[in-house]
């Protein structure tokens, strides 16, 4: 059985109708890519699944237990992590608060924050600072990090390497991997190179539907079939 | 001749002013003068605390705030008027008047918990409008309630209730001696209990795991609802402290004859918690400390300054306080501590 099963669910924004019928399944231990160009509906799914946008139809199915109708933080309690696309750090708080925020009730704080420190060693350095003052870099590492500790079976995460420089996209890269043998991932990512070295599996999303997926292994960076896609 | 009057009349005026400046600088006036102004400032900042963390977490303007300390006034006023008798000696009076404050807080914060559940939640998709409207209207319904239950005992809706007045302790309401400073012991209590009230609430923000989630879901409740915070239990918890810790201001200003346990303490004391938690910033508690700060401090200041030198004209602090807001408006309208957005659901 799948860890997540998503079976045709239609998700609206107001009268628009963003998903028409999105189907995907992550395997336990997998890494699984979900790609497509901007607007076609990739954070949608992702947000779908947590409900925090809820399918009006389909089934979410997650370790056995369907999702729809059940409230975000129920979803996040049951293990499903999200790392989203614009981080959405608490900036007010320390990096030591946003890193605890996640930790979950009778967890050890302290074991759980090594977890990330261990990973973004920059973390500790400045675990008393706000986290609005980190560079770019830094608050990506900190919403991995986030995602890190709190003890998830499945990571959602969206578009980690946008806007980053090629050096942290090379860190978030060895830290996403270093997650990925640890935990279940659901990877949204226009890189198409770090998806694919990241990922076991692949689906592309296109207007809402999936038009493609596949084994990771068997495709490549420059494959037509998948750039008719992805590019703009 | 009117020039000369005018000049002469100038002159006067200049001289009262720089024996005022004089008298004001007096070490001993103006330690009063910022004593009574931080007993002001720990007044404002006790109305405004529960207003700034319902709005930061919430997002919702809460009218009703000022009808809850009213509320809060009239049944700590109860408490004390029952329990307080003829004989009951100052600190036995000061221990209950504890007493009442617990009991206050308790029933209040559960009347606040049930305003959230079972009249707010079902708005918050709605524009906030829909919230501000409906606050208001539990302002009216809690002031005609107030109005109906007070005259059917037999008091005076519009006057301060006397009763409750009557049970302070002797040594609060007589001035003591500090130096060369004389102050009212109640001006003395005001400050003790807004610093411990402060202090507990900065204490519960930032040392306990439930303030963690209360500041986290103030900056962004959907994130914090995604790494698995119950932000609509959180709602709730904040709600119900908020209008208990305006029972609690309540309960302080009913023995205060500045303002008393009356009906219209209702909008009496949600005007000056806007103008604070507007100064400081809405939704930061911080702010509202500071804003508490600078409005208590000028309105002791105009206060003493008016009734001492210029004119005696005792409404005039109050403009001087509106005043402030005006400006604070014009150059800094998201207040000192406030940022572009917070709360919401």
């Amino acid at each position: 059985m799948a860890l997540l099963d998503v079976a045709d669910i239609e998700t609206y924004y107001g009268e628009s109708h963003v998903l028409e019928g999105v189907s995907l399944s992550v395997e336990r231990g997998d890494v699984v890519a979900l790609m497509g160009r901007n607007g076609v509906g990739k954070t949608t799914t992702l947000r779908s699944i947590l409900q925090l946008t809820p399918p009006r139809s389909g089934s979410v199915t997650y370790d056995g237990t369907d999702l729809v109708g059940r409230r975000t933080h129920e979803v996040a309690a049951m293990g499903v992590g999200w790392i989203p696309e614009d981080r959405r750090i608490f900036t007010q708080l320390s990096v030591a608060e946003n890193l605890r925020v996640s930790v979950p009730d009778g967890d050890d704080a302290a074991e759980a924050l090594s977890i990330a420190f261990e990973t973004f060693p920059i973390l500790e350095q400045r675990r008393d600072q706000a986290a609005g003052t980190l560079s770019g870099g830094q608050q990506q590492m900190l919403a991995l990090g986030r995602g890190l500790v709190g003890d998830n079976d499945l990571l959602l995460v969206d578009e980690p390497s946008e806007g980053l420089a090629p050096q942290i996209v090379a860190d978030v890269a060895d830290a996403l991997a270093a997650a990925a043998s640890e935990t279940t991932m659901l990877l949204v990512e226009q890189n198409l190179p770090l998806a694919l070295d990241l990922a076991d599996r692949f689906y592309v999303l296109d207007n809402g539907r999936v038009v493609d997926e596949g084994d990771a292994d068997a495709v490549s960076a420059d494959d037509d079939r998948l750039r008719r896609y992805l590019s703009a | 001749m009117t020039l000369a009057l005018e000049l002469a009349q100038q002159a006067l005026l200049q001289a009262g002013f720089v024996d005022g400046l004089a008298e004001f600088a007096r070490p001993g006036t103006f330690a009063e003068v910022v004593l009574r102004g931080l007993s002001k400032a720990a007044i404002y900042v006790m109305i405004a605390a529960g207003l700034t963390l319902i709005f930061g977490l919430l997002g919702v303007l809460n009218f009703a705030h000022g009808a809850l300390t009213m509320i809060g006034a009239y049944l700590g006023g109860l408490v004390m008027v029952l329990t307080v008798a003829q004989g009951t000696g100052p600190w036995a009076r000061l221990a209950l008047f504890f007493v009442a404050m617990a009991v206050v807080f308790g029933l209040l914060s559960a009347l606040g918990g049930s305003i959230e559940v079972r009249l707010i939640r079902p708005l918050y998709d709605r524009p906030p409008i829909y919230q501000i409207l409906l606050t208001f209207g539990v302002t009216l319904v809690l002031e005609e309630l107030a109005r109906i239950v007070v005259g059917f005992y037999g008091l005076q809706p519009l006057a301060e209730w006397q009763a409750a007045l009557g049970t302070i302790p002797a040594f609060l309401e007589t001035s003591q001696s500090l130096g060369p400073v004389s102050v009212r012991g109640l001006a003395l209590f005001e400050i003790f209990l807004g610093a411990l009230t402060v202090a507990a609430i900065w204490g519960f923000l930032t040392r306990t795991r439930y303030g963690l989630f209360i500041r986290a879901g103030s900056e962004d409740s959907e994130m914090a609802e995604a790494l698995g915070i119950d932000v609509r239990r959180v709602f709730t918890v904040v709600f119900a402290l908020g209008a208990g810790v305006a029972g609690v201001a309540g309960t302080l200003l009913m023995w205060d004859p500045v303002w008393g346990a009356s009906v219209p303490l209702a909008a009496e004391s949600l005007l000056p918690a806007f103008v604070v938690v507007i100064i400081g910033g809405l939704g930061t508690f911080r702010g509202t400390v500071v804003g508490g700060l600078i409005v208590g401090l000028v309105d002791a200041t105009t206060t003493w300054w008016f009734q001492n030198v210029a004119v005696t004209w005792t409404w005039l602090p109050e403009v001087a306080i509106f005043m402030i807001l005006v400006v604070a408006l014009i150059v800094r309208p998201q207040g000192i501590y406030g940022v572009e957005e917070v709360g919401g659901h």
